[in-house]
């Protein structure tokens, strides 16, 4: 489907790209240990206070934005790549400079930065950051976001797509505003395992995948389309489920079937054949297809899994009404559609897809027609969101998760 | 500056240990220390940790739990130091013995290799050992192994992994040693109606074994923290090292007391398996003969 697709095959996405800085991303959390977070944002002026008494009621843009993002993970000028149009267009409207910095390499690490000055009740310097579902769901959880005033973010409130509204982790759908998307599902090589849709694929013996079928080592990946195999939710369940997943799990081990539990690399091994069978992120085959042909993904009948990193307003944040501008802006569907074609995941956005299928250049507007970038109705309606843990249940599941993967 | 020189001069030694003592301190002693504290914390990151030597618990948790991964490090280690040994010795002797005016080109091409990034070779060994890969590729093809057999996610490929990866620091000491040995101790071996073999065993062997010392200390420390073998070449539960548990452990379940013990735990028991093999091999003719 995309193979043909040149835009493809020269970009990096986020995911390629940290797995060459995982080393790197090492490093960096033992300096964030160090370190003071407000080092890696300045932080600005305090926004002066219009003197036309007319306009006090308006809150006004600031002259800056601190926004911390993930590497590769907003649209690029192709001439001149590290300027954005959505940022300079952004600030041509509201004169705000958007002080972007790639900063979020990894959610733990990210979270050590921006941990200590939270916990003493200081601005952490950004006023807007984006992080995965469940590190967001930790930092609604201790108390550490700014609620959005929807009032300012008509667009947001908009546009959303539904599948995202209402989480437990954020039931009114104000602590935190969706960035991108990916799925979790089914990911094989058609040639070897012909056409597959059932996660029971993923416990069956079949010589034609036994000993070469991987598990992602992300948890809630894992174990929440384990969940959903033995028919369980993943959105919510109970401890004697989750018990009952990391057993199954387990089976699966023991039986010979999965042979590692991997990141970013089951990509290279299903290029080459040592692995043709497992649990898959949406956009890594989205490129891998550009090895091998024969890649598939599929959402599984029993449900997949919907992942999305999120922007958010630390609490105290000192631009906090620029930074409900900045969320407004990016659901804007034109906006939207311009960071998506870029970008290449999932879009939380009603409207990029017709958007970008309006495009001129027809290479672009073809990819208003990939259903790995713009699910359709029936395979959202088949995904799931992980149930939002406490700090005593997460440090539970990624315990007994690390055991059943010998750690 | 020569009269003040003189008048300093029991200050040298300690100028000159200076740097050494001033980065060791820094970047050894501080973390060490730091790591111990950290080892005996309780807590969590939203409610902080607290420190106290009632935590010592944490040792003996950890130890408890990771007793299999400690004993598969000690296991794999000993066994890639063995094939290392195996693979260099023959190499360096052949080299020092036989080497002639090649010498230099082959000492070249022992660490050629490691001019290319340690990550970039264990990945490249992922494509040479692949299931249906250069080796076992044709292999299959010749019908010389079964169609599901396999070298990667298996200890065999994290023990030789490991062995490639350290085979220099083994080859090298052992070089310089046999390299070192007078000829004419060889020759007077010989004229006292020695077989070659026996003057291998009682001449050659005995004065290499500083090198081996040396090389099997060098080859065996690293490898038993080694992480990133286990981590690229096996990625399966059970071969998962003392190395990848820590690594999981600190990032990813956020449990620092955990890691810093079994960090700790690590160099402890390092250094008593260093002492005592030390001891085995009688390290002062060994010391004044490595250098």
């Amino acid at each position: 489907m995309s193979e043909h697709d040149p835009i493809l095959g020269r970009r990096i996405t986020r995911r390629t790209m940290l797995q060459g800085t995982a080393l790197a991303g090492v490093g960096a959390f033992l300096a964030a240990c160090g370190s003071p977070a407000q080092s890696s944002a300045p932080s600005s002026e305090p926004t002066p206070v219009p003197s036309d008494g007319a306009a006090t009621e308006m809150p006004t843009p600031s002259d800056v934005l601190n926004f911390a993002n993930w590497p590769l993970y907003i649209d690029q000028d192709e001439g001149n790549p590290p300027k954005s149009p959505t940022r300079e267009q952004f600030t041509a409207k509201y004169g705000t400079k958007v002080n972007y910095v790639e900063a979020v390499n990894d959610n733990d690490s990210f979270f050590g930065t921006i941990q200590p000055p939270l916990q003493a009740g200081q601005d952490t310097g950004w006023d807007l950051t984006v992080l995965t579902d469940w590190m967001a769901a930790r930092l609604i959880r201790l108390g550490w976001v700014e609620t959005i005033d929807t009032a300012n973010t008509p667009n947001f409130t908009a546009n959303l797509l539904d599948v995202y509204k209402g989480v437990d982790w954020d039931p009114d759908t104000n602590l935190r505003a969706p960035w991108q998307s990916g799925m979790t599902g089914l990911g094989f090589d058609e040639a070897t395992t012909g056409p597959l849709t059932s996660l029971n694929t993923l416990w069956t013996a079949d010589p034609r995948w036994k000993g070469k079928v991987w598990f992602l080592t992300e948890m809630r990946d894992t174990v929440g389309l384990t969940l959903l195999k033995l028919g369980f939710s993943s959105e919510t369940f109970t401890r004697e489920q989750a018990d009952a997943a990391f057993a199954e799990i387990q089976k699966a081990v023991d039986d010979g079937i999965v042979r590692s539990f991997l990141g970013n690399d089951f990509k290279e091994g299903l290029v080459k054949g040592d692995l043709v069978l497992g649990t898959a992120w949406s956009g890594d085959i989205i490129q891998a297809t550009l090895e091998k042909e024969t890649l598939r993904f599929v959402i599984p009948d029993e449900g997949g899994q919907l992942w999305t990193d999120n922007m958010q307003i630390p609490k105290g944040a000192q631009h906090k009404y620029t930074a409900e501008l900045m969320i407004d802006w990016v659901y804007d569907p034109v906006i939207a559609a311009q960071m998506a074609a870029w970008i290449q995941y999932v879009s939380p956005v009603k409207g990029a897809k017709e958007a970008l299928a309006a495009n001129e250049d027809p290479e672009v507007a073809a990819l208003a027609e990939n259903p790995l970038m713009f699910p359709d109705d029936a395979m959202l309606a088949k995904v799931h969101i992980f149930m939002g843990l406490d700090e005593a249940e997460e440090a539970y599941m990624n315990n007994e998760f690390s055991k059943v993967t010998g750690n | 500056m020569g009269p003040l020189l003189r008048r300093y001069r029991f200050l040298v030694p300690y100028l000159l240990l200076a740097p050494g003592l001033i980065w060791l301190t820094l970047y050894y002693v501080y973390p060490a220390i730091q790591m111990f504290i950290t080892s005996l914390w309780s807590g969590s990151i939203s409610q902080g940790y607290t420190f106290s030597f009632a935590n010592w618990t944490n040792y003996t948790e950890a130890l408890d739990r990771y007793s299999e991964q400690f004993i598969r490090s000690i296991v794999y280690a000993a066994l890639a130091t063995a094939l290392t040994f195996a693979i260099a010795f023959p190499l360096a002797y052949t080299i020092a013995f036989r080497g002639g005016r090649y010498k230099n080109l082959l000492l070249f091409l022992v660490i050629a290799p490691f001019f290319t990034s340690f990550l970039l070779r264990v990945i490249s060994w992922r494509t040479i050992l692949g299931d249906d890969g250069l080796l076992l590729g044709m292999l299959k093809n010749l019908g010389a192994v079964p169609e599901d057999f396999r070298v990667l996610a298996t200890p065999l490929a994290v023990i030789t992994g490991i062995a490639y990866n350290f085979l220099p620091f083994m080859t090298l000491p052992i070089y310089v040693s046999l390299e070192k040995i007078d000829r004419r101790l060889l020759e007077a071996g010989q004229d006292l109606y020695a077989t070659p073999l026996m003057t291998f065993r009682k001449v050659t062997f005995p004065l290499a074994l500083p090198g081996i010392f040396a090389g099997t200390l060098l080859t065996f420390i690293p490898a038993m923290g080694d992480y990133v073998n286990a981590e690229l070449l096996g990625q399966t539960p059970d071969t998962r090292m003392i190395g990848n548990v820590i690594q999981n452990r600190f990032l990813t379940n956020n449990d620092y007391p955990t890691a810093a013990a079994l960090s700790f735990i690590l160099m402890a028991g390092i250094l008593v398996a260093v002492a005592v093999y030390a001891r085995l091999l009688g390290t002062e003719e060994l010391t004044s003969g490595a250098v």
